[in-house]
């Protein structure tokens, strides 16, 4: 029954041929029906992102991370299918350390961003990946969207994911040239913040990130405006509550007697 | 007749519902297009810049799929750059719209781009290539594109006379432009315009609300009401952020 | 030859301790055994001329080229073995052919050297090949004007106003350097090259010749074509009472 061969494994092929001749739908990937913005200040980028991913109307992960590294000085928010954004972010990561090593340079933010728009675009759309990329490099901060089909936005501000019509009203309405860090990251709170109480595919928590020439600062769950309260009751149930109707006490402690076996103790001096 | 079919774009994919256009003058060209990118009603970019470079005195004008017509530019210019470094001289424009041709054509099944290309070089001086739907390579005085470039062939037609300078040719380009983008939904924003000559390239702007206006239906409906004259513009209350 | 017994001239792919690749020196051997190739790059266009030795009086004349036509205003002429000259003809005629298709534009004559060039330092690089026994002159004129390239054995390509290759180098680049190039006609050129190729060529040690001339230049609309026969004959003549009257 267990028939394991080696090499690739093509059964789901027959699967689905299987779920579509009898009109069932696909089974569909985890989606971050997400929020992820990104913003140009005075000194750098902030990104932010919500932290919820749904699988359909479940929400699968209530605290998840969706700002990616990619280097010291360069991150990326990702929206779309979770395994592609995780996947590309970690494959273009790996990359630009090996050509940061191979060029002895620091990497620049557009070297990221074209190799992600040639990945995605050798794709043709299959990977579902939107991102928002930022980072400071030595000509400057950066900030991106590529879409998942590849190609490329160059922009003070941006938002991506199913949340991006509310955040970016935020934007539309608050952003301003030169803003102070302290300014941005409030914007970009704000703005994901309408995300996460506008958009059903966002939700949880607001993740930030500060990034300018001085160093990248992450701010994990910079706010929790959803976190969990006290709950007004116990639901505990009281001892007694289910009836029984016999009883059976078994010993399940094993008792077991060593004998020895051989002469004398092992000489562990 | 050659029209622009969008349904083959993929799903999802970013649009640059376009207009488009490139005029030769006898110093030069001028490129111009709207800045308007959308994700089916969404607008994904409110100022994109379609005036993509491919090399010093080569520009090109960017419709169809935005991944599709940024790879492609991308490919250019990487063979512009090889061709300038190996032969030591600027490549001419004939030879970068052969390159868009080429890349257009032997693809024409995975791509929707539609391509002007112009410039100015040492061989020809200025000149413009249209690189339409299916691949093919013309060279034009003057070339429109874009969904928006279907509502004023009929302008240009009109309009066009030969011998314009360069400040009558940048006047055609801005009417033009700012007629497509008011008819034509998926065009909008603002204007970028380059003007290249064998001096350089200069970029110009148009901000939205400095269009050139004209018909807007005063006749029948009267003036509208200014906003400026009604005791200014009355935004919407909003908790501070 | 200090070479032969060595061991280190059996291949191309290897060199000897001094750093010499001996079989790229034989084939320069094969160059020099040919036929003089001359060619003149003058104010408006080209001539290429070439000494064909006749091995039988059977050949029909005119037959085995060694002047070819590569692109519309590009020919080339070769010295050393007849079969690696129409091999790398061909080959030229293909990086011709696929640069206009892949900029819509004629090769520059540069262009055009500096491919053939990387194309015969290939066969410099492996126990299975032989380097090519030939040294091309491309002639031709394009959007810079006229010009004249070698490529050599090894792969290396120069630019020059006179070249000359195969057995009567020496002697034909004296006289080319004694001409003054940048005066010249294309005209003048054809009777210049006609004599350089009469007064190479050594009557005593060898056998007939048939002289083969071709140009490009304003006269011929930069097209490469053959000298019309009428004014080849009149060079020819030309050449051999000049033959009496030198020294």
């Amino acid at each position: 029954m267990a028939f394991n061969n080696a090499g690739f494994d093509f059964s789901n092929t027959s699967r689905n041929a299987f779920l579509s001749e009898k009109g069932l739908p696909l089974p569909k990937a985890t989606s971050t029906g997400t929020t992820i913005v990104g913003c140009l200040f005075k000194d750098g980028i902030v990104l932010g992102a919500d932290t919820r991913a749904t699988e359909g109307p479940i929400v699968a992960d209530k605290n998840c991370e969706k700002i990616h590294y990619i280097t010291e000085n360069i991150r990326c928010c990702g929206a779309g299918t979770a395994a592609d954004t995780e996947f590309t972010t970690a494959m273009i990561s790996s990359n630009m350390e090996l050509h940061g090593l191979s060029s002895g340079r620091k990497p620049r933010v557009v070297t990221a961003m074209t190799m992600l728009k040639q990945y995605l675009f050798r794709y043709q759309g299959q990977v579902g990946a939107a991102l928002v990329l930022g980072g400071v490099d030595a000509s400057g901060p950066h900030l991106f969207t590529i879409h998942p089909h590849g190609s490329t936005d160059k922009l003070p501000y941006v938002t991506m994911g199913s949340g991006s019509l509310a955040a970016m009203a935020v934007f539309e309405r608050g952003w301003r040239a030169g803003m102070t860090r302290e300014e941005a990251l409030q914007l970009v709170t704000a703005a994901i913040s309408a995300g996460i109480f506008n958009d059903l595919g966002s939700g949880s928590n607001v993740d930030a990130c500060v990034i300018t020439a001085q160093g990248t600062e992450e701010l994990r769950n910079f706010v929790k405006p959803n976190e969990r309260v006290q709950k007004e009751r116990s639901y505990t149930f009281r001892r007694g509550t289910t009836a029984w109707k016999t009883e059976n006490i078994r010993d399940l402690i094993v008792s077991e007697s060593v004998k020895m076996v051989g002469g004398d103790e092992m000489d562990t001096s | 007749m050659e029209h622009i079919d969008f349904q083959k774009l993929k799903t999802g994919e970013v649009n640059l519902g376009t207009s488009i256009m490139a005029v030769q003058f006898d110093k030069g060209v001028v490129i111009g297009a709207d800045s308007r990118t959308t994700t089916g009603s969404y607008i994904a970019n409110r100022v994109t810049d379609k005036l993509t470079h491919v090399h010093d005195r080569v520009y090109c004008c960017r419709s169809g799929s935005a991944a599709d017509t940024q790879a492609v530019a991308d490919i250019v210019h990487f063979y512009l750059q090889m061709y300038a470094q190996q032969t030591g001289a600027p490549p001419p424009v004939h030879t970068a719209a052969a390159l868009f041709q080429k890349l257009c054509y032997e693809n024409k099944d995975g791509l929707s781009a539609g391509i002007i290309v112009a410039g100015w070089d040492k061989e020809v001086g200025p000149s413009v290539y249209n690189i339409p739907l299916g691949g093919g390579l013309f060279r034009q005085p003057w070339s429109i594109g874009g969904s928006g470039s279907t509502y004023v062939y009929g302008y240009c037609d009109a309009t066009y006379k030969e011998g314009w300078n360069e400040a009558q040719t940048v006047e055609f380009v801005q009417n033009t432009l700012s007629l497509a983008m008011a008819r034509d939904g998926s065009s909008g924003g603002v204007i970028r315009m380059c003007v290249i000559t064998e001096e350089g390239v200069e970029r110009k702007f148009v901000p939205g609300n400095k269009l050139p206006k004209f018909w807007e239906g005063a006749e029948v409906l009267g003036k509208p009401v200014s906003l400026a004259t009604a005791s200014g513009p009355a935004p919407m209350a909003v908790e501070p952020l | 030859m200090t070479s032969i017994g060595t061991g280190y001239d059996l291949s191309a792919s290897t060199y000897s301790p001094d750093g010499r690749i001996f079989q790229v020196e034989y084939a320069n051997k094969a160059v020099e055994n040919s036929g003089t190739a001359i060619g003149i790059k003058c104010k408006d266009g080209v001539v290429l001329a070439v000494e064909k030795l006749i091995h039988s009086k059977l050949l029909v004349p005119g037959a085995n080229r060694r002047i070819q036509t590569v692109d519309r205003h590009i020919g080339l002429a070769t010295a050393g073995l007849l079969a690696d000259g129409r091999h790398i003809s061909n080959r030229a005629r293909e990086e011709a052919s696929n640069h206009r298709d892949f900029y819509h534009a004629p090769p520059t004559l540069k262009a055009l050297a500096d491919r053939l060039g990387l194309y015969v330092q290939a066969y410099t690089l492996y126990s299975s090949v032989r380097p090519f026994g030939i040294s091309t002159i491309l002639a031709g004129v394009d959007k810079s004007g006229p010009s004249l390239y070698v490529v050599e054995p090894s792969g290396v390509f120069y630019g020059y106003n006179g070249a000359a290759v195969g057995k009567g180098r020496q002697l034909a680049k004296t006289e080319l350097e004694k001409l003054k190039l940048a005066e010249l006609s294309t005209r003048e050129a054809v009777f210049e090259a006609a004599r350089i190729i009469y007064l190479v060529h050594d009557d005593a040690k060898e056998k007939d010749f048939e002289l083969e001339m071709s140009w490009i230049g304003d006269e011929t609309k930069g097209l490469h074509v053959p000298v019309p026969k009428d004014l080849l004959d009149e060079a020819d003549a030309k050449a051999k009472a000049a033959l009496e009257t030198f020294e």
